[in-house]
């Protein structure tokens, strides 16, 4: 992994293995605003995140990564 | 109508309105030297107001990335503020690379095709190498169109309207085939045949009784295979015999061995499900209900319902915990969350566990302990 572009969370969810249901799901439950056509359009790169919502997105899959064994190796900004 | 033209470098893009509608038509090179110029003009339609915007590409020679990119961003833009996109194609390049892009791009990886139901990739008819034209005349049909829409299960059930097809078309003396599953509590049908089989099916829902209910219900299959001397659904058969149907094949569909729906196939004729018809029946029903499993749909509407809840109940916990951090450290909401996940970060807890701290703290303090919520964040 390693991707830095902010098109590229999706890689980061599939790599997480999660389905854009289970991410807003997620990204709703730490608190997200956007809908889930929203997050999925931001998620692609069609849209760019607010600061914080992409925090809230990193942290969404950062957690998924977490319960995999893994680290936080999505960028918080 | 009213229209304006504009060119920079390869590319010409004729602006018209009619009524509510705002048609770009677009001519020409999409490429580096001419994205910025294209963006600009979608962007100004856009933020004009005009909920429904139609793209008209049929006389485009080429589209790169970025000018992909300017159009799915445009979509998203205009779905998400509750408009719709209508984009028409029928230059073979322009189609190709446009339809390569979506589904790189944009579809669901688990699904394959959701998000391309929601911006795309249908593609649309017409002739080749048709002309930019002023007043475009698009059809306003599904078949002719690509509507940005949103629905999350259109994939599933397009698989599923394919397995009715398959079914009716090689089980012998099928005249019709559906699919019903459980959604919301309420058996519904998801994909059917013909108009005939949606009543079949819409009849036993309204009566709660058929073996489309029953292979739901109870996760086995059922076969009339005459009505004429049927008796276990007395509501329902008179309803069927008013459509001509004489003999139903219900097929249960499963996943994790519970029930979540039926293949249903119907026939005019006495007795026309052979065994070879019923083992064929099985097979569709399988596939169907790997689809299902496939695609999530295991998932039941309590759990999903209990998932919610416990979302819901832990966002609001967050936000408490927000709320605290606010107070004491006397900073903004987004730096307070901010508090709450550097601390998930570095000690790879979930944040809800840290804002559960924060909040039980809050509620039950006790002097001398340091919580690390004042000053430095090092001790969140």
């Amino acid at each position: 992994m390693g991707y830095s572009s902010v098109d590229l969370l999706d890689r980061y969810r599939q790599d997480a293995r999660l389905s854009h249901d289970d991410l807003f799901l997620r990204y709703f439950e730490l608190g997200g605003m956007s809908t889930e056509f929203e997050l999925e359009a931001t998620v692609y790169g069609a849209l760019e995140p607010s600061p914080h919502d992409r925090e809230v997105i990193a942290q969404a899959l950062n957690e998924r990564f977490a319960e995999l064994g893994g680290d936080h190796p999505v960028p918080y900004q | 109508m009213n229209a304006v033209n504009r060119s920079s470098g390869g590319l010409t893009v004729t602006l018209g309105f009619v009524q509510d509608q705002a048609v770009l038509g677009v001519h020409g090179k999409v490429d580096h030297h001419t994205v910025s110029e294209f963006a600009a003009l979608l962007d100004a339609v856009i933020v004009s107001g005009y909920h429904s915007v139609v793209l008209d590409l049929t006389a485009i020679d080429l589209m790169d990335p970025a000018g992909l990119r300017v159009i799915t961003q445009a979509a998203t833009r205009v779905v998400t503020s509750g408009g719709e996109l209508t984009m028409r194609s029928s230059s073979t390049m322009a189609e190709r690379t446009i339809d390569a892009a979506w589904l790189s791009r944009l579809v669901r990886q688990e699904l394959r095709l959701p998000i391309a139901d929601r911006l795309g990739p249908q593609q649309l008819g017409g002739p080749p190498e048709m002309p930019v034209r002023n007043e475009p005349t698009f059809p306003r049909s599904n078949s002719e169109r690509i509507v940005a829409s949103s629905t999350d299960r259109g994939v599933v059930d397009g698989a599923l309207r394919l397995v009715v097809k398959l079914a009716t078309a090689t089980v012998g003396a099928a005249d019709g085939a559906s699919v019903t599953l459980r959604r919301h509590g309420r058996l519904t049908t998801v994909a059917a045949s013909n108009q005939t089989v949606s009543d079949m099916d819409a009849n036993q829902y309204s009566t709660g009784e058929g073996p489309c209910v029953d292979a739901s219900v109870e996760g086995r299959w059922f076969h009339a295979e005459s009505l004429d001397t049927e008796t276990r659904w007395p509501a329902f058969t008179p309803r069927a015999h008013a459509l001509g149907i004489n003999a139903i094949l219900s097929s249960p569909l499963l996943t994790k061995d519970r029930p979540v729906g039926a293949l249903n196939i119907y026939s005019r004729t006495v007795a026309a499900f052979a065994t070879k018809d019923q083992e064929l029946a099985a097979t569709f029903a399988t596939e169907a209900s790997a689809i299902l499993t496939d695609a999530g749909m295991d998932v039941t509407d309590s759990q999903l319902a209990s998932r919610l809840g416990t979302a819901k109940r832990n966002r609001h916990v967050i936000s408490l915990a927000q709320g605290v951090i606010m107070e004491r450290e006397t900073i903004g909401e987004d730096l307070a969350y901010t508090r709450l996940r550097e601390f998930s970060q570095r000690t790879n807890r979930p944040l809800r566990e840290r804002a559960e701290d924060v909040m039980t703290s809050a509620l039950q303090p006790q002097p001398g302990i340091d919580y690390g919520l004042m000053g430095s964040h090092d001790g969140l």
